[in-house]
């Protein structure tokens, strides 16, 4: 797999730090119960994507691995390029607007 | 700085520690936010405003400086004049940690709070004349210090196992159009916002000396131009706070060196695949759960930033 966190990892560190850090400090009972739901919510998006197929990555094993031998053809940046794009409109999708 | 609760158990621990160290005349100290691998501890001792650096969970990578010999290097800079905090004493068991202490700096440190100021014209020549002053540093007054390669940054993502063409893709441009190297200098490693003290009358003082190591002087001087660390002020390429002529002109003027503005681009694209790199890296120490943080595990997706700039500066240099 090549992105790291997964979403169920991302899940997992969102659920340790909700109830290791958030919880403890959270004396309103209304504010814990919601606290609660929250992660309950968030196992179900955990076990939700345990389900799915693993991320296929070995195109871009492959292509990481040409470029390490230095076999860089015309086109591969723009290759490149678009591969990081499709990963940014996930991981941050408004960073592309400082490129406009 | 924020401060951050803690237990007044830790509290109370780190006073009789400090006390037995700095003198029974020592206010309360207060623990600071910042720093994942390092803690920061406000105290006032004696009169005077002290900050204590405290080794904590880990360190970023395998390359970080003990505590001691980053104590040695920030003696090294105050004794070359470079302006840092007074450093005060080195201790290597401080409540089952080691740690140094050092003067606390008046003024601004956050990156984004920083390039939003109102910074004087004279920041960018200040920064170019502190890092001369900071490349003069003897290296033979700091034998420890290794010197770094562009090998290393490939052993580290071979580290992460993960596939990242733009990274391999920045690494192969960087070795195929190397400059003529220089000799090298003491570096200080990670030379930016963010890692400087700022107030109104322009920088105070150079903070976080953990990646201090022999290099190219050009890697220092173009590492504060990583997009990266402009802090969303992306039209200003010297971190967000001023145009990269003047600060390079200042620069070669202290020297004497020639720098040309394509080395600065080569090493501007050198700073970005360390800090991709770097983004992996710190990802892993959460994956890893040599500390786990989420602050940590999402810089393992918004490495793609960076990836991201990456292949925009190589679009610059090879359409």
């Amino acid at each position: 797999m090549s992105e790291r966190p997964t979403g169920q990892e991302l899940t997992e560190a969102i659920a340790e730090f909700l109830g290791g850090e958030i919880l403890p400090i959270l004396s309103d009972h209304r504010l814990r119960f919601r606290t609660l739901v929250a992660m309950n919510a968030l196992g179900i998006v955990h076990r939700e994507l345990q389900a799915l197929p693993a991320e296929d990555d070995a195109e871009r094993r492959a292509l990481a691995a040409r470029i390490r031998a230095g076999d860089v053809p015309a086109g591969t940046l723009g290759v490149v390029k678009a591969d990081v794009e499709a990963r940014l409109r996930i991981a941050s999708p408004r960073y592309l607007d400082r490129y406009t | 700085m924020t401060t951050v609760d803690t237990d007044s158990d830790d509290r109370i621990e780190m006073r009789e520690a400090l006390e037995a160290l700095l003198g029974p005349d020592i206010g309360d100290p207060v623990l600071l936010a910042g720093g994942a691998s390092k803690e920061a501890w406000a105290v006032d001792a004696g009169g005077e405003r002290l900050l204590v650096r405290r080794a904590a969970g880990g360190v970023i990578h395998r390359h970080t400086l003990s505590l001691a010999h980053e104590f040695e290097v920030l003696e090294a800079a105050y004794e070359a004049g470079v302006k840092v905090p007074r450093p005060i004493t080195y201790v290597a068991d401080l409540e089952g940690r080691e740690a140094f202490v050092m003067e606390r700096l008046d003024g601004e440190t956050i990156g984004r709070r920083i390039v939003r100021m109102d910074v004087p014209e004279q920041l960018p020549f200040q920064l170019a004349e502190e890092l001369a002053k900071i490349h003069a540093i003897p290296a033979d007054r700091l034998p420890f210090l290794a010197e770094a390669r562009l090998e290393r940054m490939v052993d580290e993502l071979d580290d992460v196992g993960e596939p990242h063409p733009a990274i391999e893709l920045g690494l192969w441009w960087l070795r195929e159009n190397r400059p003529e190297p220089r000799p090298p200098v003491v570096n200080h490693g990670d030379y930016r916002i963010g890692n400087v003290v700022v107030d109104e009358r322009g920088l105070v003082g150079i903070l976080d000396w953990e990646f201090a190591h022999l290099d190219d002087p050009v890697r220092d001087l173009g590492f504060g131009l990583v997009r990266a660390w402009r802090f969303g002020v992306d039209d200003k390429r010297l971190g967000g706070i001023g145009d990269v002529e003047p600060y390079l002109e200042r620069y070669n003027r202290c020297t004497g060196l020639d720098v040309r503005p394509e080395e600065l681009d080569y090493w501007e694209l050198a700073g970005n695949v360390a800090w991709a790199i770097g983004c992996l890296t710190q990802a892993q120490r959460h994956l890893r759960g040599q500390e786990r943080s989420v602050e940590l595990a999402i810089l393992g997706r918004l490495g793609a930033e960076v990836e991201y700039e990456i292949c925009h500066l190589l679009e610059q240099v090879a359409p």
